[in-house]
């Protein structure tokens, strides 16, 4: 894996996993070395495989040779203008300027999500219902707060519905290593 | 020996997108899938979609050599498809072909000379409409098998679709870019409306015998991005069992969904110059892409009085370099409700295009918009005395049809037309208004093999002949012209026709031509039939056709007394023979496909 590609996921690994932040402040901080991996796989919640026709993978040529995340946002810049954005100061602008552009822009991440992800709730219930937690739940799926006493079941109100990906198809990049962490090359009109 | 097929693949081959669909042959309970189609999508990109734009970009040799257009299948492509493609027709436009479906059944040019881009400078390169055409295929050929190693496309079962307003002409050439992709020779051609039909047939299962009964007609109105095309289809009866048959079909008619689009953003790019906003084609396009959801939004279901319409900044200045003003739904309805399908009476005609002197060669695109005027002129064509025909049912496709007060509109106008004033039943499934016509032909490949329902229908035109009268020749004025039927109104697939005629003297040793029209209104002419006149829209001429006469050793004189047979086959393709009357030889006329002298 390349070096980049390993640096964006211990940034969000980091970000994310309070456990593994801890161990990563004492590799960093040279008093620890990582674990060599156990079976349990630090991969995300094991994500259903999409209901794909005949799911056979296209030969790629090349090895992708960048983060995948470039790519995610290379692609939400070109169709979304996203990078443009967020990179932008609000401060100058009126609120109603400030909509005119999120509409657009809002509308296009949108599109760009539902085609890559088709980003659905984990939970098909309507927030602030009543909700009840059998025993065994799934706790990669479920997270219980407020007072949470004794074994489940729990019964609770469903706060947050949750959101899942159903599928994760990135376009495949193959440029070479030196153009890696170009998001949007300069345009130059002849 | 071709192997078994083991798919039946579906290609919806259009004038901007095109998709691919697929069914397993050997698995009954098997559905219909798209196939998900790798396409550059940037530099160095690759995404898969499930389709596939019909836009072919053709690179500088620098760009290409670089790899960044190189595809699993493929490197230093110079000619690239797709979604890049499609975005490069906006900001390179003279290195980009677009619309080439259109071109293919446009008689004042040779289709398979290099003239794409129309109007490009001549040192860029081109491509003929034919080779666009096969560069698609090809695209999509080389995506199936990467995906289905195991099904080279050779061996499959293919339908491809075509618009029903194509004529034979336009077919062949179709059929001549599909083998140069590989795709094999038994593919069959199917219209696209009867395959928007099939679609819908195949969600229903036999369960469609309960919608329709005997004698219910079928209008299936296709909207693309460029055309438009109508089908009228009879459910009839059988020995006792229900049957489908397409009985007409429209004209070629080059006004489609995008035409709608490009006029809400002119309108709009109007209201921006009057606040003193220009805009580069870069944003033009951008526009263009907000309108299309404005139209959605504003003309569905409980649209609001208005929509925002924003182009954004061209740098990286986003929102202080954006332009927004607030479309009005009233404006919005007036411009494509009004402007597209204006509510008119069931005698209403198109207007025609004025006869100027000098006619630019580009696409003969309709002069009037008014598609529900076009479709008051096909009922008022195929209706019986007097009376346009009613279509009791209506089956929509295309994405125009999102928007729901369109297919209110179509449906309240249809409802006036009739004598009842009941609106026909709507048949459409607003879900799948972008894939049905793939999804259709693939259904179709099953029905081929006996798995679903047919719908019969052979040729949607009457085929002539033109034959130059004998008889005095007057200075300066061409001989009159006689049009011989040499293929009658729905002949059947797989049959053949000797046309009674008396005998044509054809020369020897030099290509001899014929002018050849086709008529989708004259439903009653017999092979053989000879029409001395006819009315301007009666026949409609295609493009001639061609044959070379070989000398053969024991005829001595210059020329061969023939007749014509001729011999639709089972694909669906229609082949024309001169047959010697005098010995056992015969010649295959061919399409001249060239441009046509300015005579």
């Amino acid at each position: 894996m390349g070096k980049i590609g390993l640096a964006f996921r211990l940034f969000f690994r980091t970000l994310t996993d309070q456990e593994f932040a801890n161990k990563a402040q004492k590799v960093a901080d040279g008093k620890f070395t990582l674990e060599p991996p156990r079976s349990e796989t630090p991969e995300p919640p094991a994500e259903p495989p999409p209901p794909k026709p005949a799911a056979k993978k296209k030969p790629m040529a090349k090895e992708p040779s960048r983060s995948e995340a470039l790519t995610l946002m290379a692609t939400l810049q070109r169709e979304a203008r996203f990078i443009d954005f967020l990179q932008e100061s609000l401060d100058a602008y009126s609120d109603a300027q400030v909509k005119a552009a999120v509409l657009e822009i809002h509308r296009d991440c949108r599109s760009v999500v539902e085609r890559l992800f088709a980003i659905r709730p984990l939970l098909e219930i309507e927030e602030g219902e009543p909700y009840e937690i059998e025993a065994g739940y799934d706790t990669e799926r479920i997270r219980v707060t407020g007072n949470v006493m004794g074994e489940p079941p729990y019964k609770g109100t469903l706060f947050h519905h949750g959101w899942e990906a159903t599928k994760c198809e990135l376009p495949q990049w193959q440029g070479n290593t030196k153009s890696a962490n170009v998001l949007a090359a300069a345009e130059v009109e002849v | 020996m071709p192997n078994e097929p083991l798919f039946s693949i579906g290609i919806d081959l259009g004038t901007t997108n095109s998709v691919l669909a697929y069914v397993s042959l050997k698995d009954e309970e098997a559905q219909v899938q798209r196939l998900a189609i790798p396409q550059c999508v940037a530099p160095s990109t690759i995404e898969a979609r499930t389709s596939l734009p019909s836009f072919a970009y053709l690179a500088p040799e620098a760009e290409s050599e670089s790899g960044e257009y190189d595809l699993p299948w493929l490197t230093q492509p110079r000619c690239i498809v797709g979604e890049l493609a499609r975005k490069k027709s906006a900001d390179t436009p003279m290195r980009t072909v677009v619309a080439a479906k259109s071109w293919l059944c446009h008689h004042r040019v040779d289709r398979r000379e290099p003239i794409l881009p129309w109007n490009a400078p001549e040192e860029l390169p081109k491509l003929s409409p034919v080779a666009a055409s096969t560069q698609y295929l090809n695209h999509l050929v080389a995506a199936w098998e990467a995906a289905h190693p195991e099904a080279p496309i050779q061996d499959q079962q293919v339908v491809l679709t075509v618009p029903a307003s194509f004529d034979a002409s336009a077919r062949e050439l179709t059929r001549e870019a599909a083998q140069q992709a590989g795709i094999p020779e038994s593919m069959i051609l199917l219209e696209e409306p009867q395959a928007a039909l099939y679609a819908w047939l195949s969600d229903l299962g036999e369960k469609w015998r309960k919608r329709l009964t005997v004698d219910d007609i079928v209008l299936v109105c296709d909207i693309g991005g460029g055309t438009t095309d109508f089908t009228l289809i009879r459910v009839a009866e059988e020995d006792g069992n229900l049957e489908l048959r397409r009985i007409a079909v429209g004209r070629h008619l080059l006004v489609g969904g995008d035409n709608m689009d490009l006029a809400l953003s002119h309108f709009v790019a109007q209201q921006f110059q009057e606040k003193k906003v220009k805009l580069d084609p870069w944003q033009s396009v951008s526009l263009w892409h907000s309108c299309r959801f404005a139209k959605e939004t504003l003309l569905g279901s409980e649209a609001p009085p208005s929509h925002p319409i924003s182009v954004l900044g061209r740098g990286s200045r986003l929102i202080g370099g954006t332009v927004s003003l607030d479309l009005q739904q009233e404006d919005a309805v007036k411009m494509i409700l009004d402007g597209f399908f204006p509510a008119c009476s069931a005698t209403a005609k198109p207007q025609r295009r004025r006869g100027s002197g000098f006619q630019e060669v580009g696409l003969p695109f309709e002069a009037d918009p008014a598609i529900t005027k076009h479709l008051a002129s096909f009922l008022a064509i195929h209706g019986e005395e007097d009376a346009p025909i009613q279509p009791t049912h209506l089956l929509l496709n295309g994405g125009v049809f999102k928007s729901s007060s369109l297919r209110e509109r179509l449906l309240a106008v249809l409802g006036n037309w009739s004598a009842d004033g009941a609106e026909p039943e709507n048949l459409t499934a607003a879900e799948d208004l972008d894939h049905a016509v793939a999804r259709g032909a693939a259904y179709y490949g099953l029905a081929k093999e006996g798995k679903a329902i047919r719908i019969r229908g052979g040729t949607a035109r009457a085929y002539y002949v033109g034959v130059e009268t004998a008889g005095l020749a007057i200075p300066g004025a061409p001989r009159p012209l006689r049009a011989v039927c040499v293929v009658p109104h729905g002949m059947e697939e797989g049959t053949e026709v000797t046309v009674p005629s008396e005998e044509f003297g054809l020369i020897v040793g030099e290509p001899t031509q014929f002018r050849f029209f086709s008529s989708a209104i004259r439903k009653d002419d017999q092979p053989g039939q000879s029409l001395a006149q006819w009315g301007e829209e009666e026949l409609e001429e295609t493009d001639p056709l061609e044959a070379t006469l070989t000398a053969s050793p024991e005829w001595e004189d210059d020329y061969v007394p023939v007749r014509f047979e001729t011999h639709l086959t089972e694909l669906g393709q229609l082949e024309l023979w001169c047959v010697s009357t005098i010995s056992d030889e015969r010649w295959k006329l061919e399409f001249s496909v060239r441009e046509e002298d300015e005579t």
